[in-house]
């Protein structure tokens, strides 16, 4: 067999997105050269572009037409506003990185390392995947805060948008905040740094979607508190009883 | 800008994107979201997961949409190939940088995506083609297709899998494809 007729022998798997990395710039070099095996490639692309309508339409949560939407604004707003700059403010830290939120309460240390085990564990169950070789990180890393004492009913999600930046934190499960009382979204760094990330009243149900426009690289920890109404404060007055990695 | 598009062709949805009209981009999600999320978790088979996916897609056109050219394809084209091509990155545990197909110039594109405002009666009529099209091939060469591309197997995988020659899988994979392009093609469902 020929080259040629080897490598036109695979431009169906290529197509279809069914060779491996190298097998598939070979042939689309190939290709890049041969007008036959570029008209092939045609002809077979004609099929693949269909094949998505096989499938039957599912109804997505009704949050994630907001949390695109959401994104999409803030994309938009990051590449024409000047960025901002935040106080840096600081836990009063002792010991270790999770003392500041953790270290007066067994519990929560025994808690949050938990935590950090799941997901450890996740991501590098994850990562190796089906080929056994560790890839480079995703765009998108998601996260769970888990609630505790008062807010033992409340979670949230972290979706953090890596290439642009920025990550939104569904939230569910929040009791009502107070009158005048706003909930503040912190990020922690290894150092015990809490920077002030956004502030945010949950609706009736106890959810809201809130968008945090800044990158999550560099910090460990995503943790609320509920702080005075409506700007919130520029360093933490209570302990987090909501509080997940994210890293 | 934008607002009249929407209602409109997928092509005009896509020039009010590209001109940062979120109208656009809601009624762009308003069509496809259905089908897009369909993708993903049939690919994932995980919620959470697939949300990012179609979250990560949507995106994709709002930043990439002045790159679009309807002549290359189109933009329904565009969205599902990036939820199945971002989809099947997560199953890989891939980056999106790593994908080196082109997912922004599909060779050829469905007709019935150009013929909106009828675009749900047109969807499927395309749908009820391609799935007849899909039953009338042997069991085997459906098997390869579907393993390879809401599976995300290569075909070394699926040579394994079912255990036949590469060589078999590859024939499988051709054939079917020209199959389904030449009955789609007989049906004028594709513009080339």
């Amino acid at each position: 067999m020929s080259d040629h007729e080897e490598l036109e022998s695979n431009v169906a798997a290529w197509v279809l997105g069914a060779l491996d990395r190298e097998e598939a710039e070979v042939v689309q070099a190939h290709a890049e050269g041969c007008a036959s095996c570029r008209e092939t490639a045609a002809r077979l692309q004609r099929a693949v572009t269909a094949l998505p309508l096989l499938v039957e339409e599912v109804e997505p949560p009704a949050r994630l037409r907001e949390r695109i939407l959401a994104a999409a604004a803030a994309a938009r707003d990051a590449t024409t506003a000047p960025s901002r700059v935040r106080k840096k403010v600081t836990f009063p830290v002792r010991g270790n990185v999770l003392a500041p939120l953790f270290g007066r309460l067994p519990a929560y240390a025994a808690a949050a390392a938990v935590v950090v085990a799941l997901v450890a564990g996740l991501v590098a169950g994850e990562l190796v995947g089906r080929t056994g070789q560790v890839p480079p990180p995703s765009q998108v890393a998601r996260f769970t805060l888990s609630g505790h004492e008062s807010l033992a009913g409340a979670k949230a999600t972290v979706i953090d948008l890596k290439g642009d930046g920025l990550a939104l934190v569904d939230f569910s499960g929040l009791p009502a905040v107070g009158q005048g009382r706003v909930y503040e979204v912190w990020l922690i760094t290894s150092g015990g740094r809490a920077d002030p990330a956004a502030v945010f009243v949950p609706d009736g149900n106890g959810s809201k979607v809130v968008l945090v426009n800044r990158a999550l690289q560099g910090y460990t920890l995503m943790a609320i508190t509920n702080e005075a109404g409506p700007d919130g404060t520029q360093a933490p007055t209570q302990k987090p009883q909501l509080y997940g990695t994210v890293a | 800008m934008g607002l009249g598009a929407v209602g409109g062709a997928d092509s005009e949805l896509a020039v009010a994107i590209a001109a940062g009209s979120q109208d656009a981009l809601a009624e762009l999600y308003d069509r496809y979201a259905g089908l897009a999320y369909g993708i993903a978790l049939r690919v994932l088979g995980d919620p959470g997961r697939a949300e990012d996916a179609v979250q990560e897609a949507f995106l994709n056109v709002w930043n990439r949409a002045a790159a679009f050219d309807p002549e290359r394809g189109s933009l329904r084209s565009w969205l599902l190939t990036a939820v199945r091509n971002r989809s099947i990155d997560y199953l890989r545990g891939r980056g999106a940088h790593e994908r080196r197909e082109q997912d922004l110039e599909p060779v050829a594109s469905m007709v019935g995506a150009h013929s909106d405002p009828w675009h749900e009666v047109s969807l499927k009529l395309e749908r009820d083609a391609v799935r007849e099209a899909l039953s009338s091939l042997p069991a085997e060469q459906r098997q390869a297709v579907q393993l390879a591309y809401f599976g995300g197997y290569s075909q070394t995988e699926i040579a394994d899998m079912t255990r036949v020659p590469l060589g078999t899988v590859k024939g499988r994979m051709r054939l079917a494809l020209e199959k389904l392009s030449s009955y789609l093609r007989g049906r004028g469902l594709v513009d080339v």
